[in-house]
């Protein structure tokens, strides 16, 4: 697999291997390289994500009870990743960016910024007890970061910036946000376990603050099923629930109440408490 | 409490439906004087000399007329690459990290033949100071891959694993997010055949076609990634791309100075 084929005048010179000369839009080659096997990196990590809107936004009272829980379990032999969501200063950038005209790409790469400052104000209140930004660039570094102990943060936002993919026809504001960078993160490392904390019990038929008749899913349901239901509001981007149906490690994501103490202790426990999504 | 700041989005999530009712602007295109020039990989780099210097006097003769930006594209090594690392069973984010450093290459060898044309390596971080390059009559040089990496989505179950995002799509992206006056892929076929024409000695060239025309073709195999015709659908700023081949002389000319010289698919 390693001699160099042809090459004379104009022709092209290939390196010999499977996929030689062959199109990779081919479908059939394509489907070649599927694997029900795929390789986990760090299977012993659990990445939480704290909800921008949900926990975030709500400032101290939220944080800390949660950085001590997350203290609390670290130090106890847990490998933790933490991932910030965007909130509402996403929201705002939204709303002023879409009047100005900005595409849907430059939207992505400033909304950016405001996880950035979710990132280090956790971070921060993180730092005595292992707390460290975690840069993308630097991401195979990440064993050593584990190995010592540190509790790596992440901004939730994948990095698409101005490539971000346009969105379905009618829509305007990107389709991948930070539920869907850290689940992503999560699947390419073959993460343990995906747990959202957001500002709810699990999944409702509608939005549980504004519907007071919005009902409770099972604790466990399926993509399919939940898709199926199309429901007006989800506490989930629908493009992490694209990602569940296509993931090939990590096969289920759990939405915890990050507001109620013990919650995450739970389910990083391995208590199905909340919402479990599965593929 | 929740610190909240006065928004129509405030109580919702953003992925919620209402959202939808917001009804925004256009948005602007930020150059709508530039043409994306994607340099395919397989079909021009790996053939070296013969087939690279000549496109370059070419893309030289064209730059002042025409602002644009060359993105490149991987090869046989992205591929020989690919081979080890589904042999490893490394996960698709890892090989679309892998596939990224073979285009980089080559717009790093491109950008060597031309920098006594005033050509530029681009890194992602730099396309903010694209109107200080253009200014300065820079010939700006990037890869086509996007910057996905270990973020690449995942092609549905039964599919492979192959980046469904390679240097098609991200040359695509680019220009979308500038609003490009054109996008041009050079390659080394003269458009979209109904079948691989270097395999199947019946495949006929299609010259024009709608992104719905293809799909209803539904053709096993495409000379551009599939994914591109999902994204000129949805595209708000680029409504065509134009195939053409790079060895034969003067097409790239004449597709900058809008002649319509290999296929163009239209998003409607």
């Amino acid at each position: 697999m390693s001699r160099l084929v042809g090459g004379e005048g104009l022709s092209r010179t290939h390196v010999e291997n499977p996929l030689m000369r062959e199109s990779l839009v081919d479908r059939d080659v394509l489907a070649s390289t599927e694997s029900e096997r795929v390789f986990a990196m760090a299977p012993n990590v659990a990445v939480v994500s704290l909800g921008g809107r949900s926990i975030i936004d709500r400032g101290a009272s939220a944080l800390v009870p949660l950085r001590d829980e997350i203290v609390e379990n670290h130090r106890k032999g847990q490998q933790i990743i933490v991932g910030v969501g965007t909130g509402v200063r996403g929201r705002h950038t939204l709303t002023i960016g879409l009047d100005l005209g900005i595409p849907v790409g430059g939207l992505a790469a400033v909304l950016g910024a405001v996880d950035e400052q979710n990132l280090r104000m956790v971070m921060s209140i993180l730092a005595p007890y292992g707390g460290m930004h975690l840069i993308r660039e630097f991401l195979g570094q990440l064993p050593m970061y584990l190995g010592s102990g540190m509790i790596p943060v992440s901004i939730g936002q994948p990095p698409y910036r101005f490539w971000e993919p346009p969105p379905e026809v009618g829509q305007h504001v990107p389709f991948n946000g930070p539920d869907v960078g850290l689940y992503h993160l999560a699947e390419t490392i073959g993460a343990r376990k995906m747990i959202f904390l957001k500002d709810v019990d699990g999944i409702y038929t509608d939005n549980p603050f504004r519907n007071p008749d919005a009902k409770r899913l099972p604790d466990r349901i399926s993509v399919k099923e939940l898709l199926a239901m199309d429901l007006p509001d989800l506490p989930i981007e629908p493009a992490a629930l694209q990602l569940l149906q296509n993931a090939r490690l990590v096969k289920e994501l759990q939405i915890v109440n990050g507001l109620e103490p013990g919650n995450l202790t739970a389910a990083l426990a391995g208590k199905e408490i909340g919402t479990i999504i599965h593929q | 409490m929740r610190h909240g700041l006065p928004s129509p989005y405030e109580h919702s999530t953003l992925s919620e439906r209402d959202i939808r009712t917001l009804v925004p602007t256009e948005p602007i295109r930020i150059r709508p004087d530039i043409n994306l020039v994607k340099i395919g990989g397989q079909s021009i780099l790996d053939r070296g000399r013969p087939a690279v210097y000549p496109l370059i006097d070419e893309i030289v003769a064209c730059k002042d007329e025409h602002k644009m930006i060359l993105t490149v594209g991987g090869g046989t090594r992205a591929r020989h690459c690919y081979s080890i690392a589904l042999e490893l069973e490394l996960p698709t984010g890892v090989l679309a990290a892998l596939g990224a450093s073979t285009p980089r290459q080559n717009a790093w060898m491109l950008q060597m033949l031309m920098a006594k044309h005033d050509a530029i390596f681009m890194v992602y971080e730099d396309i903010e100071k694209l109107p200080l390059y253009l200014r300065m009559g820079c010939l700006p040089i990037m890869t086509g891959m996007p910057p996905f990496d270990w973020w690449e989505k995942l092609p549905a179950r039964g599919k492979g694993r192959i980046p469904p995002h390679r240097t098609d799509a991200g040359t695509f992206l680019t220009a979308e997010f500038l609003g490009a006056r054109s996008l041009i892929f050079v390659k080394d076929e003269d458009g979209l055949y109904t079948a691989d024409p270097k395999k199947d000695k019946d495949a006929r060239l299609i010259p024009a076609a709608t992104v719905n025309e293809v799909l209803d073709m539904d053709l096993g195999d495409l000379i551009i990634e599939r994914i591109v015709l999902e994204y000129l659908k949805r595209a708000r700023n680029v409504k065509q791309v134009q195939i053409v081949n790079g060895l034969k002389p003067g097409n790239l000319t004449r597709a900058l100075a809008g002649e319509h010289v290999g296929t163009i698919i239209r998003a409607d």
